[in-house]
């Protein structure tokens, strides 16, 4: 209970930062955007014309589902990459706040355990990453759905998938945090997280052109452990876009992620218990 | 009376991200504040006062020794959630409205934020009228206050304040006095640290004194300020033999008083027959007292020798 109060006052921090309300203002604006540049002529469920700014674009008809497929699965990597640079640089000040002197000494005077703390402030994030990511491709659904009569919870599931992803980012983001107050190496070791993860995600095909080594070694050690987010997000995409997924490869995946979220968690807070303030 | 808090033995050093001792904050402090006291710690800057409250907190951890606080261990919540701590520099959320913090402190004390208690609490630290503005226009003082309101969510057994007048207006700190003794008739303990003596001095029962991180001197106010065996006497206006009070021992002292130094209470008054068969007619008598800057002087150079 005391984490959600943590993550709550979170919530409210962030409603009050520049960040965000841009980033609420833009999504908000796009989407309005959408609603009225957007002219979508629907004839027994077959999108039979397309105007935006009153321009025709032309396409065959095709059924409405289908002809949506492509623009959720834009709109699914827009929210996953797009989410996780816009997370990684405006949540990179959010741990070193609640570690700012004359913060965290009042925090701790409190009756509020460590972790407490650093599970609310994660579990605030997350939420925050998901309310954005939700926010954003729920809109697009009920958008798209008023204007072809499609309806579908995909494209949100999906932004949930990517707002997860965005969580075993800010994990790491988070345990760097505990070792050292800066915002700027909070970013810097979630960019690189992001890029360990898009490396991982070719793992395969990057070990097989590297010479044998500790390079090598090295390398193949690190991106075992991170999650591979390039297939994060291709499953999102499949999944926001109807395309044909395994379960079972994505139920591993999700896994792996928590994991490796849970294990950067449980070293910060490891670290946390013992820090002096 | 119990224990508010005791420490034993408390030794806290200071490394370097390499591991080597970069300075000793605390070199082994005894302390114990009975419930419902005045306690005051001074000493200069560094001598380890912030570090002493850190530990008896859980906010640092003690390198050796023992802290009880209110009968528990301070890392136990349960014991927390009987604190207030006011910090020496509380950082604010700038955006937030003074009401929405204290709401914010209600909730991780796991308590019911409701807005009476919280009007109430703004009104007795002179915030009534800011309930509604944003901190980031508050003043220094403004902070501070709304610091001491948090420190007072949910009604203490032990306020812990670090320089609770800091920053404060003179009449500021005459409310924040008041308020302080208003805590203290409830039955609340007060701990207070901070470098302004006279402060320390109004609101403070009991003094320690901490020099590079070790508890030089301890006691009541009065023990502390007083000089062992040397009286202040005032005579009654009107022609006074200097030369024959002199001849008895008598010192002037400042504003037409004069001292003496007994050993005990016939010494005492066998000096006061001989000055009144020189004719002065005594009217006031009191101990010799310092005030706490001679007394923390004293102490540290003491404490440096």
């Amino acid at each position: 209970m005391i984490s959600l109060a943590v993550a709550r006052d979170l919530l409210l921090e962030a409603a009050a930062r520049r960040w965000f309300l841009a980033l609420g203002l833009a999504l908000t604006g796009l989407l309005l955007l959408l609603l009225i540049s957007l002219r979508l002529e629907v004839v027994d469920g077959a999108l039979a014309a397309t105007r935006l700014f009153g321009q025709p674009l032309h396409h065959s008809i095709q059924a409405a589902d289908v002809a949506l497929r492509p623009v959720f699965l834009v709109a699914s990597q827009l929210v996953f990459w797009g989410g996780l640079c816009f997370g990684v640089l405006s949540c990179a000040d959010f741990g070193p706040a609640l570690l700012s002197p004359g913060r965290i000494e009042h925090l701790l005077s409190l009756p509020v355990r460590r972790w407490e703390l650093l599970a609310g402030t994660f579990l605030g994030v997350l939420a925050l990453a998901l309310a954005g990511a939700v926010y954003a491709s729920a809109g697009l659904v009920l958008v798209l759905g008023a204007k072809t009569g499609v309806w579908t919870g995909w494209p949100v599931v999906s932004a949930v998938l990517a707002a997860l992803a965005f969580g075993s980012v800010y994990a790491g983001m988070l345990a760097v945090t505990v070792w050292v107050r800066s915002a700027a190496l909070s970013a810097a070791a979630g960019a690189s997280l992001v890029v360990l993860g898009l490396l991982a995600t070719h793992r395969a095909a990057l070990l097989d052109v590297m010479g044998p080594g500790v390079g090598r070694t090295f390398f193949a050690g690190l991106t075992s452990v991170v999650p591979p987010l390039g297939k994060l997000a291709d499953a999102a995409g499949a999944l926001a876009s109807s395309a044909p997924f395994a379960p079972g490869g994505l139920v591993r995946l999700l896994a792996g992620t928590l994991a490796f979220a849970a294990a950067l968690l449980a070293v910060a807070v490891w670290r946390f218990e013992r820090r002096d303030f | 009376m119990p224990a508010a808090f005791a420490v034993t033995s408390l030794h806290k050093r200071f490394r370097t991200r390499l591991g080597r001792t970069e300075s000793v904050a605390l070199d082994g402090v005894d302390l114990e504040v009975p419930r419902g006291e005045a306690f005051g710690l001074i000493g200069p800057n560094g001598a380890g006062k912030t570090t002493f409250i850190k530990c008896l907190l859980g906010i640092a951890h003690p390198d050796r020794g023992a802290v009880e606080l209110l009968g528990g261990r301070p890392e136990d919540p349960r014991s927390r959630a009987r604190v207030g701590y006011l910090p020496e520099r509380l950082t604010l959320p700038g955006a937030w409205t003074p009401r929405a913090f204290l709401a914010s402190v209600a909730r991780l004390k796991a308590l019911r934020p409701e807005r009476p208690g919280l009007d109430a609490l703004l009104r007795r630290v002179g915030l009534a009228d800011a309930g509604e503005r944003r901190i980031r226009g508050f003043s220094k003082g403004m902070r501070q206050r709304l610091g001491l309101a948090a420190a007072l969510v949910g009604t203490p057994d032990l306020l812990v304040l670090d320089e609770p007048t800091d920053g404060v207006d003179p009449l500021g700190r005459v409310e924040i006095r008041q308020l302080l003794a208003a805590e203290l008739a409830r039955g609340a303990t007060l701990f207070i640290n901070s470098h302004l003596l006279s402060e320390t001095e109004r609101i403070c029962t009991r003094i320690g004194i901490l020099s590079r991180g070790r508890l030089v001197r301890s006691g009541s106010l009065e023990v502390l300020t007083r000089v062992q065996q040397r009286w202040r006497v005032r005579f009654a206006p009107g022609p006074v033999a200097a030369e024959a009070l002199v001849a008895l021992g008598f010192e002037p002292a400042e504003g037409g008083a004069w001292e003496i130094a007994a050993p005990d209470a016939p010494a005492l008054n066998r000096a006061l027959d001989g000055a009144r068969t020189t004719g002065a007619l005594l009217v006031e008598l009191d101990r010799a007292s310092r005030d706490l800057e001679d007394v923390l002087t004293e102490a540290l150079a003491a404490g440096a020798a």
